[in-house]
């Protein structure tokens, strides 16, 4: 942005100067050949330019005729040609002005094309720092945000070599001095001092503990305002507010399947099954309806769609399709049962 | 790696030195430390140790030790599962680095949406060791048998085909909640985090009373961020005058070291780090503490100026 900035700064300052040269160059050399407006109202101004100048000169030049006629007559042909050479100073300054009126002129279309792009800018920028906002909310603090911002390089954690000494129970580290009195830990020595905890300290703290903290480990956690139950000690009842951000009474699940789900080691978890199965019941019961025989594709008329290439493929799914049709049901071929007069899986297990 | 230890009886001696001296101390040195070398540490007590990781204060350093100390057994070669009880505010996987792969939870489990080996994240770097998240952060966590799940958890974890883990190891939330008590329910022994400050420190014994009222005694405690510098201005309570406020053994000090909050930003726990940052030897050797239901017999007091030999001048 900074470097975007600079030029935008700059170029004005460059424009004058080359327009100015250019224009100087470009339009005395062609002689204003085109029709083009810039170049109209470039002459005109020329024009009004010089007829000012004229004016001032001839007043110039009266003045200089008093003075003349009041001071020698021997020096009147030194001021004549000084007066021509006056005049051909003017006329060369003429032929310089306008052209840096032209370049005034034009640059302030120059300046709408440089507010443009500034505008253009600036909301490009505002847009990418909106954007970037938005998706930092999403989750801010996440570890993705943090590598986002740069303060976490993401191919810097949990990936390093892991430390492997030579021999783990041999660490270089750490050296104990010959008289047991100081360690050596990685550089630096410490001194050691012994530890003195008794063991009856240990138990005069116990007691002092046991005195002070009567606490029995809750056990029944109830909803702040539910009844207590009688046969509950209140001691041992914990209360939860009802919007507790982390902890919650309500349990959708029965405790026996929680702690069955725990105990499962093999086969497919509870509620995935359990799942399964629904849906399989809600097909069979879609397809008792009769609703589902709309939605069953035809491999006839699937047959003609499909590239010549997979027709192979295409058998090997007809035979695997032929082999499971007794369990699935919903793919039987049409062609055997026509969709007005389909089996339903009741009839094709007990025909 | 070395465990610091008092000798009480010169006789059971332990110390094995590479090169043991040839001439002996003359007089005993008050204080001795044992270096334990070339072995493994012994594992005691009955496996799967159920082991709760709290402190009542927040921002001590609970889920730090946990991931620290999970991936510290895990390189001494025992199987560890770590369990982020910390229902709505959970960063285990953060440390560990394992957020990408926390597809399923507990909670899943117990709806039912998947089976608890598919809820088990294991960390590709060291393959003992897994990760169990209790609850996704916008999810409710139903208490009515909150407790209770995590004792079946345990006895699933038990019971399951590849045999029961050495350690399980429960982050638990701060505070003495609903999430607190959740947390403690399996647990046999607990290890105390807290920081030398008075704030913690009081939590700290309203924690470890309501933990031994519930039956749990084998506490002991991690003494974090601590500054030698500060202790030594007299800035800061040393570890010895939070043991004798606390009144418990401690299984570990670990220094105050600017290397935790970078292993933290990595997802890559101190303990892995080359070279090893001083808080990681310290979360190693209360991990070899750990396993040997040890405890610390002497403690890194200050910092004194390493001596230099004659040769020192010339860079020996």
């Amino acid at each position: 942005m900074a470097s975007i900035g600079a030029v935008h700064v700059r170029s004005p300052s460059f424009l004058p100067l080359r327009n100015f040269r250019n224009g100087l160059q470009f339009w005395s050399e062609l002689g204003l050949g085109c029709t083009c407006k810039y170049s109209s109202g470039r002459v005109t101004y020329r024009k009004f330019v010089v007829k000012a100048m004229e004016s001032d000169v001839d007043s110039g030049l009266r003045n200089d005729a008093v003075v003349i006629k009041n001071s020698e007559k021997d020096n009147v042909e030194k001021q004549q040609q000084l007066h021509q050479n006056i005049v051909a100073k003017l006329h060369e300054s003429i032929g310089s002005l306008p052209v840096f009126a032209f370049s005034i002129g034009k640059l302030s279309g120059m300046n709408f094309t440089i507010g443009l792009c500034i505008v253009a800018t600036i909301l490009v920028v505002v847009v990418k720092g909106y954007a970037t906002q938005r998706s930092s909310d999403r989750r801010p603090g996440s570890v993705a945000d943090l590598v986002r911002r740069g303060q976490l390089r993401s191919d810097r954690r949990g990936i390093s070599t892991p430390l492997k000494y030579e021999d783990p129970f041999n660490n270089p580290m750490v050296k104990v001095s010959k008289s047991n009195s100081t360690v050596e830990m990685c550089g630096k020595v410490y001194r050691l001092a012994p530890v003195t905890l008794t063991d009856e300290l240990q138990t005069v703290h116990q007691k002092r503990r046991s005195r002070a903290y009567q606490w029995k480990r809750p056990t029944v956690f109830l909803k702040e305002g539910d009844p207590i139950p009688s046969d509950v000690d209140p001691d041992t009842v914990r209360w939860i507010p009802a919007n507790h951000p982390f902890a919650t009474t309500a349990s959708d699940i029965d405790e026996g399947l929680a702690q069955t789900n725990v105990y499962q080691k093999h086969g497919v978890p509870f509620r995935i099954q359990a799942e399964h199965e629904a849906l399989q019941r809600k097909l069979e019961a879609l397809q008792n309806d009769q609703k589902l025989g709309k939605l069953v594709i035809d491999p006839a008329a699937a047959r003609d769609f499909e590239r010549p290439l997979k027709s192979h493929m295409k058998s090997e799914n007809q035979v695997e399709h032929s082999t499971s049709t007794p369990k699935s049901g919903s793919s039987a071929s049409p062609s055997d049962n026509p969709p007005g007069n389909k089996l339903l899986p009741e009839e094709m297990q007990n025909p | 790696m070395i465990s610091i230890h008092t000798i009480t009886n010169p006789s059971t001696l332990q110390f094995r030195p590479k090169r043991p001296s040839r001439k002996p101390p003359k007089t005993l040195a008050p204080i001795h430390a044992l270096l334990q070398y070339n072995r493994k540490p012994q594992l005691a007590g009955d496996t799967p140790r159920v082991v709760v990781i709290t402190s009542g204060k927040g921002g001590v350093g609970k889920t730090t030790t946990t991931a620290n100390i999970g991936l510290s057994l895990a390189r001494l070669g025992f199987s560890a599962v770590a369990i982020d009880a910390d229902v709505g505010l959970r960063n285990l996987d953060l440390l560990l680095g394992l957020e990408n792969r926390v597809n399923y939870t507990v909670v899943e489990v117990l709806n039912g949406d998947c089976r608890l080996d598919q809820a088990l994240v294991r960390d590709k770097r060291w393959s003992n060791f897994e990760l169990l998240c209790i609850s996704k952060p916008r999810s409710k966590l139903p208490l009515g048998f909150g407790g209770k799940a995590l004792i079946w958890l345990v006895d699933a974890l038990k019971n399951r085909e590849e045999g029961p883990p050495d350690f399980i190891l429960i982050d638990c939330p701060a505070g003495i909640d609903a999430g607190f008590i959740t947390a403690i329910t399996p647990a046999n022994e607990a290890v105390l985090v807290t920081t030398p400050d008075i704030t913690s420190l009081r939590d700290a014994d309203r924690v470890t009373g309501l933990l031994e009222c519930d039956g749990i005694r084998d506490i002991k405690m991690i003494v974090n961020r601590v500054r030698t510098d500060m202790i030594k201005g007299e800035d800061m309570m040393s570890v010895l005058d939070v043991q004798e406020m606390l009144g418990l053994p401690l299984l570990g000090v670990i220094p105050e070291d600017t290397e935790v909050i970078r292993s933290t930003n990595r997802g890559y726990p101190l303990v892995l780090n080359k070279p090893p940052a001083l808080a990681g030897l310290a979360f190693e050797q209360a991990a070899w503490r750990l396993v040997e239901q040890d405890s610390m017999k002497a403690v890194m007091v200050e910092e004194e100026p390493k001596k230099r030999g004659f040769f020192s001048f010339f860079g020996g």
